[in-house]
């Protein structure tokens, strides 16, 4: 299925949690760069995708998020550095907006246990935590670097996550007191850690520099997994608890950087990226039967499933469906396009 | 919008950017925690003319342990670059312990020729880097009043049968006037470029801009006539002549007759004595530490090219250094580019482009002095606290090598 966002570049793309056939796209114009940016919500009909209603916004959105506790109501993320939160019942304006960053706000993303309250992150190298009730945001967690990507972990109220342009995974924890370190539990270097002189240690081995980290997402089954990808093109999936070697796995094959990525509600070790290459992939971490060699610290590989490679232009956001059919899922992209299709279809080909 | 832009082109070429490369900031970056050096006394008559080598180099690394404050403990290897003493290697180790590093702090020299204390700085940062140690102090110390920097013996009959080999041989005045003749660089032209670098360095010492970089260095004087010995404090460089002018530098004579007309005493590097020193650790170690982050140690490569013109050595490093990185001169602030001689700094300076605004702020080796071993070292101090006084950030050093080689290192100054 397919709907034009005429005008405007899509970046974020969401499955409402409330009813199945409910969707949501944040986008741009002139793929976000300058100009406005349009919230539409879609309902998925047997006649295809519908649009029932739309927001402009002065700049451009660039990720949204449903809201978990109000089944109208969303947020958006703003290239003016605000976060808006929208009611369906209420046409043409949000109804409460947070002017807080400095710069343009790359993530926004609800708490998924207690679901009062959510957290943006920003190019100005903050995340910043609200209740949809306060008109000031909670608390502002630094990483002093552009955070394109930042979550709350599925499994616990109090864990939030981000990756940041310098290459690193931080996770939070604000039960934790707020001292020196801003409630930081887990610094993680995607790149991998510095050589350390040690049984380990063997300087030949490949180490990527490090690069921008775009996107991230927590394993909805396996509560200590985290997935990152970003501008070096590899998706590597992280244990927080054993970082020391480096990633768990990688997933290899994307030829530009990766945007977006989501593991699946449905399985355990599947997972969906969007790309710069224009293509979607499925992929399988394989971790229910690692290969692993006993003693090595290098990263397993895991398997491309399947591609879908409809879109024409970056692809910038993809979600699965939560209810239904298990490989239901939408993506978005710069082409102007939002499709839903089924990852099962092109998982069959592989 | 166009940061937008430029940020979406980052993610499709990342390597093609090569600004933002060097200056992000990363845990394993090393970076240097303390830069400072000796004043720089003029050879055979200064401040540190009866000076032993042993006693600069244990005063340096005494100031280094006292501004770092440093537990020395943790310093696993000092690396001293250094050209004439060939038993450097012997002071330096006892220096050190002097200073109040413990036997645990282990001790090596390099000997580059002019480069060393750039090559010392690269032999600490690459053991840094690949996990051999974590927290290391490079210098470069030379005593030229002490001598020791001719070759005593010529080479080997078969060795001189070669005619690079033999051209190794050549006296650095030599090649200095082989690259004024081949390169067409005029008396003048040199001259006027002396006389800027005098001018340069008499501005910054008279507005203090090298307070920052230089530590007071008590020593003991003998007066040469009447043989008493005198306890002074050395505070400030004396290589600068206040008042020079092209008019006065056009009148000396020719220093290397026997090779050419056109270098003199006066558009030539000044025999010195001096020492410079960093303290280099990585940057998550450096943050551990509560130690300042005064820069980042980027990289740093090394080429050769005829012994008989080495006065071109920077002109083929830097652009080898900076294709490694993806950058252009454009992109650099401060560039220490050293004197040797004014036949080479023209040379390099209109070959690779270079704007006079960015090079040798503060004068240079012509003006301050070239002590060999510890320019490369005393580059890295004087650039970056220029780079300081301007709010700048990156930092080009350079230097020809004697026997036909130049070297250059690449840093990025975080003290905005």
């Amino acid at each position: 299925m397919e709907y034009r966002t005429t005008g405007f570049n899509g970046y974020a793309v969401q499955y409402s949690p409330f009813v199945n056939s409910s969707i949501a796209v944040g986008a741009a114009a002139n793929f976000g760069l300058v100009g406005n940016g349009r919230l539409y919500f879609f309902d998925l009909t047997a006649q295809g995708i519908v649009a029932q209603k739309w927001y402009n916004t002065q700049d451009a959105i660039y990720d949204i998020a449903y809201s978990e506790q109000n089944a109208n109501q969303l947020i958006a993320g703003c290239g003016d550095g605000t976060v808006k939160l929208f009611d369906t019942k209420v046409p043409d304006y949000p109804i409460m907006e947070w002017k807080e960053h400095n710069r343009e706000v790359y993530a926004v993303a609800w708490n998924l246990v207690s679901k009062d309250t959510f957290v943006s992150s920003s190019w100005d190298g903050t995340i910043k935590l609200y209740s949809p009730e306060r008109p000031q945001a909670l608390l502002t967690l630094p990483t002093h670097s552009c955070t394109y990507s930042t979550h709350f972990s599925p499994h616990s109220p109090s864990i939030i996550s981000s990756v940041t342009s310098d290459s690193h995974l931080r996770v939070f924890d604000l039960r934790t007191p707020a001292s020196a370190s801003n409630h930081l539990v887990h610094l993680i270097p995607i790149h991998g850690h510095a050589p350390q002189q040690g049984p380990s240690y063997n300087p030949l081995r490949p180490r990527h520099p490090p690069s921008e980290a775009l996107t991230h997402d927590w394993n909805k089954y396996r509560d200590t997994t985290v997935a990152t990808a970003g501008v070096d093109t590899i998706i590597r999936t992280f244990d927080i608890r054993h970082h020391k070697h480096g990633a768990t796995a990688h997933l290899e094959g994307h030829k530009y950087a990766v945007r977006r990525i989501a593991w699946s509600p449905h399985a355990p070790d599947m997972l969906l990226s969007a790309s710069y290459d224009m293509t979607c992939r499925v992929w399988s971490d394989r971790m229910a039967t690692p290969n692993i060699t006993p003693g090595s610290h290098a990263p397993s590989q895991g398997a491309e499933l399947g591609r879908m490679d409809v879109h024409t232009e970056f692809v910038t956001g993809v979600d699965w469906c939560l209810f239904g059919g298990q490989g239901w899922c939408a993506s978005t992209a710069w082409d102007e396009r939002l499709l839903v299709w089924d990852a099962r279809s092109v998982m069959n080909q592989r | 919008m166009t940061e937008r832009l430029s940020s979406i082109l980052k993610h499709l070429t990342p390597g093609s950017s090569g600004l933002s490369s060097i200056t992000s900031k990363n845990a394993d970056d090393v970076v240097i925690t303390l830069a400072i050096r000796t004043p720089l006394a003029r050879g055979f008559k200064g401040g540190f003319k009866d000076t032993q080598l042993d006693y600069l180099v244990y005063s340096l690394l005494s100031k280094v342990i006292e501004k770092s404050r440093i537990d020395p403990q943790m310093v696993e290897d000092i690396c001293c670059g250094n050209v004439n003493d060939g038993k450097a290697a012997y002071l330096v180790r006892a220096a050190a312990l002097a200073a109040g590093f413990p036997n645990t702090t282990a001790a090596s020299t390099v000997n580059r020729f002019c480069s060393s204390g750039l090559k010392a700085t690269q032999d600490i940062a690459n053991q840094i880097a690949s996990g051999s140690i974590d927290i290391g102090v490079a210098l470069g110390a030379e005593m030229m009043s002490a001598g020791g920097d001719r070759l005593a013996n010529a080479f080997h009959p078969d060795v001189l049968k070669n005619q690079e080999a033999a051209d190794c041989m050549q006296p650095m005045g030599q090649t200095s006037e082989n690259v004024g003749h081949d390169f067409n660089i005029s008396r003048e032209m040199q001259d006027r470029y002396a006389a800027e670098s005098f001018q340069r360095a008499e501005r910054a010492q008279k507005a203090g801009w090298f307070d920052d970089e230089i530590v007071p260095i008590a020593t003991e004087v003998k007066d040469p006539k009447t043989g008493e010995v005198k306890k002074v404090v050395l505070t400030k460089d004396e290589g600068p002549r206040y008042g020079t002018t092209f008019e006065s530098l056009s009148k000396i004579r020719p220093a290397f007759p026997d090779f050419g007309d056109k270098s003199t005493g006066g558009n030539s590097s000044q025999v010195t004595d001096g020492a410079a020193a960093v303290l280099l650790m990585r940057r998550s170690r450096a943050m551990e530490l509560g130690q300042p982050i005064l820069a980042k140690y980027v990289g740093a490569t090394i080429t050769g090219l005829a012994p008989r013109i080495m006065g071109i050595g920077p002109s083929i490093a830097i652009p080898k250094l900076l294709s490694k990185f993806n950058l252009s001169i454009d992109d650099i602030d401060v560039i220490e580019l050293n004197e040797a001689f004014a036949s080479m700094a023209v040379y390099c300076k209109d070959t690779l482009k270079i704007p006079h605004e960015k090079m040798n702020i503060r004068g240079g080796a012509i003006a301050l002095g070239h002590p060999l071993g510890a320019t490369g070292t005393r580059q890295i101090v004087t650039g970056l606290s220029e780079c300081r006084r301007q709010k700048k950030k990156i930092l080009l050093t350079s230097m020809c090598i004697g026997t036909g080689q130049g070297m250059a290192g690449l840093f990025v100054n975080e003290q905005l």
